[in-house]
């Protein structure tokens, strides 16, 4: 679905490489979890493939079922199926979730050729989505992420996933901060959202999400590459040890 | 007068003299007072502290003649900008001149009048009201409203009288061959606890250069209350000077709403004046510009009793090379306790050129009191146009919705179904000429 090559990127108009060189396929179907610590690239990665304009591939490809996307816009990769949850989700007061989802829902649905749906198949349609999240239909008419609370703002990124329904998902650190209910709540929502069609990548410093949302690989990512890829037992490894002994191996191989 | 004198004052914009028109005592005596200070008062530089940031060139480069001598066309069907809230509540002048046939006014409550000044000269609310409320000091512009007018609108309210359709006074200007000047005037009594809504609309149906000077006066009696939106959509090159005034007697509430989406030059010199305790007042404000459009707004909140309520939220859009200009005074007197009073300026600038002056000035005297003040100036931020654009919408559709959201506030205030809508579909084609 996602193959990622030698992709480098800086900030536009600056010199500084940040990621320098990632190497990454997801297929349908798969969970995948990238660990590291802060200033590895990790958030950086998830903005570049979903089409930030603050920055610049310098080199490599990025392709999403086949096709070449490195240069798109954000909004044609979001008509293609992509999503990313935001680390630190906007507020954007005067403006309500469901105006934001329904603009958003049929402009995906109209780049698709797909049939829109009218105000009120769309108020039945975002009803049905509000479980996924154990969310109140009064969220509906909020601002969007407007004086939320951490935990809400994660949770409305979820619950746009659910809406939007992309068939590949970057979920931006979106357990930090999270309280043990509300992170209980975020998993089950990715939970139940995956299925054999869809893929995700969670973007994570800790393996608490990991304990209840089983990753199919894990991808340890430091100094702008992925250094090293196994299973969940990676994740605990890294748990028990930290990123220090990684580090040094990582050190270690890069001088040999 | 000595010829120095006479370059310096409007009269050397306006062909030199203004013959005072008012068919009746009470307009004459305030057209001759006009006159006079008309003559004695410089027309403003920018070495004036007030002036110093507006380019007045709008109206300086031009000589603008009466309506009579300005060859004006025909105004033509303009029903489309009829107000279906307001079918029966509508008062139309052309050019600054009343016009009957346009005008429908029926099914008032009992005792309600909203009609054409001159046909009222005699009552004596407008013998005891007209031009007495303005208190506009080393001024052109109100003076030049005072010696020019002959007609214009006179509304009022009698005591426990609710008006529940708004009144729509709706202003149009035609196109003309010549550039000239219109001096519309608005007399509001609104006697002891009545109500009403005021929808004042400044429409420019052409492209053509024109000056238009409104004044309206608002006497606000004990308990009465006015809601009072001003729509100015004037002609792209037109110039907009007005003197909006309200003076507010015990528990009298005056709520005013201006938005500016038209002319080359607006400024926009409101003042509410608390004449008594316990009043609540807003002067709320919508600029919305681009090209090189300026709008310059200066108002007074004026406490001068205690226990007085006062808000003002004043919103800016600048695009392209557009100017927007604020210094919003708030005076509280010394004996005028227990004011609680807000201000705030909020600027969004959309382009690299477009320029922002805001001077929020607030003169305490009283001890006792709580006044707030802001103003911020800020751009579209990349991360919430990228947010929303990985959600699947257009970057130009993106950038749209952020600036109806910042607008959207002050649109809501306006309480008519009908106006809002027009002025949310002004926001929309709005952000959407941002893209040329």
């Amino acid at each position: 679905m996602l193959e990622i090559k030698n992709l480098h990127a800086s900030v536009e108009g600056e010199d500084i490489e940040i990621l320098k060189g990632v190497n990454l396929k997801v297929n349908a179907g798969e969970i995948h979890a990238i660990m590291g610590p802060n200033g590895s690239g990790k958030s950086t990665l998830s903005k570049v493939v979903s089409g930030h304009p603050e920055y610049e591939v310098t080199e490599g490809e990025i392709l999403f079922e086949g096709e070449d996307i490195t240069e798109m816009d954000a909004d044609e990769r979001a008509h293609l199926g992509l999503f990313l949850a935001f680390q630190y989700p906007v507020e954007v007061p005067g403006i309500t979730n469901k105006t934001l989802l329904r603009e958003a829902y049929n402009t995906i649905a109209r780049a698709n050729e797909r049939e829109e749906l009218d105000p009120l198949e769309f108020e039945d349609y975002i009803e049905s989505k509000l479980d996924v999240i154990e969310m109140k239909d009064e969220f509906l008419s909020r601002s969007i992420n407007t004086g939320f609370s951490g935990g809400e703002k994660k949770k409305n990124e979820i619950f746009q996933m659910a809406v939007l329904d992309p068939k590949l998902s970057f979920l931006d650190e979106t357990d930090s901060g999270l309280d043990i209910d509300a992170l209980k709540i975020v998993s089950d929502g990715v939970n139940k959202i995956a299925s054999p069609e869809k893929a995700m990548v969670l973007i994570t410093h800790y393996q608490r999400l990991l304990n209840y949302i089983k990753p199919d690989y894990v991808h340890i990512m430091m100094g702008g590459k992925i250094i090293k890829t196994g299973d969940f037992s990676l994740a605990e490894q890294l748990e028990a040890h930290g990123y220090d002994e990684l580090q040094k191996e990582f050190a270690l191989n890069g001088a040999q | 007068m000595s010829e120095v004198l006479q370059k310096e004052t409007l009269l050397s914009y306006i062909g030199g003299e203004v013959e005072p028109k008012g068919t009746s005592i009470s307009i004459r005596a305030i057209n001759e007072r006009g006159r006079e200070e008309l003559h004695n008062t410089a027309f403003p530089t920018r070495k004036d502290e007030d002036w110093r940031f507006i380019d007045l060139k709008s109206i300086t480069k031009n000589t603008f003649v009466s309506v009579d001598e300005a060859d004006t066309k025909e105004v033509g069907d303009i029903s489309n900008h009829f107000l279906p809230e307001a079918m029966n509540t509508r008062l139309v002048f052309v050019n600054g001149e009343f016009n009957e046939e346009l005008s429908s006014i029926s099914d008032l409550p009992n005792g309600v009048i909203v009609g054409n000044l001159a046909n009222y000269a005699d009552h004596d609310s407008v013998k005891s009201y007209l031009g007495t409320i303005t208190n506009y000091e080393n001024d052109v512009f109100a003076p030049f409203n005072d010696a020019a007018f002959s007609d214009g609108t006179f509304i009022h309210i009698p005591e426990e009288t609710v008006v529940k359709a708004p009144i729509h006074i709706l202003n149009v200007f035609t196109d003309a061959d010549k550039a000239f000047y219109a001096t519309p005037r608005l007399l509001y009594v609104g006697e002891m606890f009545s109500k009403s809504t005021i929808i004042e609309e400044h429409i420019g149906l052409a492209d053509n250069v024109y000056l238009n000077v409104p004044v309206t006066e608002f006497k606000m009696f004990t308990g009465s209350n006015v809601h009072h939106a001003r729509i100015q959509r004037d002609s792209k090159q037109a110039s907009h000077v007005s003197r909006p005034i309200a003076m507010l007697d015990k528990n009298a509430e005056y709520h005013s709403y201006t938005i500016c989406l038209g002319a080359k030059l607006f400024r926009n010199e409101p003042r509410v004046i608390q004449n008594d305790q316990e009043v609540d007042f807003t002067v709320d404000g919508l600029v919305l510009i681009d090209g090189d459009q300026i709008a310059d707004t200066h108002s007074i909140m004026d406490h001068r009793h205690a226990h007085g309520k006062s808000h003002q939220l004043h919103k800016c859009v600048v695009n392209d090379s557009a100017h927007s200009i604020f210094n919003g005074k708030i005076f509280v007197a010394k004996d005028a306790q227990k004011i609680d009073s807000f201000q705030e300026n909020r600027n969004l600038l959309l382009s690299e050129d477009g320029k922002v002056n805001t001077k929020p000035q607030l003169e305490i005297f009283a001890d006792d009191v709580l006044c707030s003040h802001g103003a911020t100036i800020g751009q579209l931020q990349d991360e919430e146009v990228f947010y929303l654009q990985s959600r699947g919408l257009t970057e130009q559709k993106s950038r749209e919705l952020l600036v109806y959201a910042f607008a959207l506030e002050s649109v809501e205030s306006m309480e008519v179904e009908s106006v809002e809508k027009l002025l949310l579909n002004e926001v929309i084609q709005y952000t959407n000429r941002d893209e040329k």
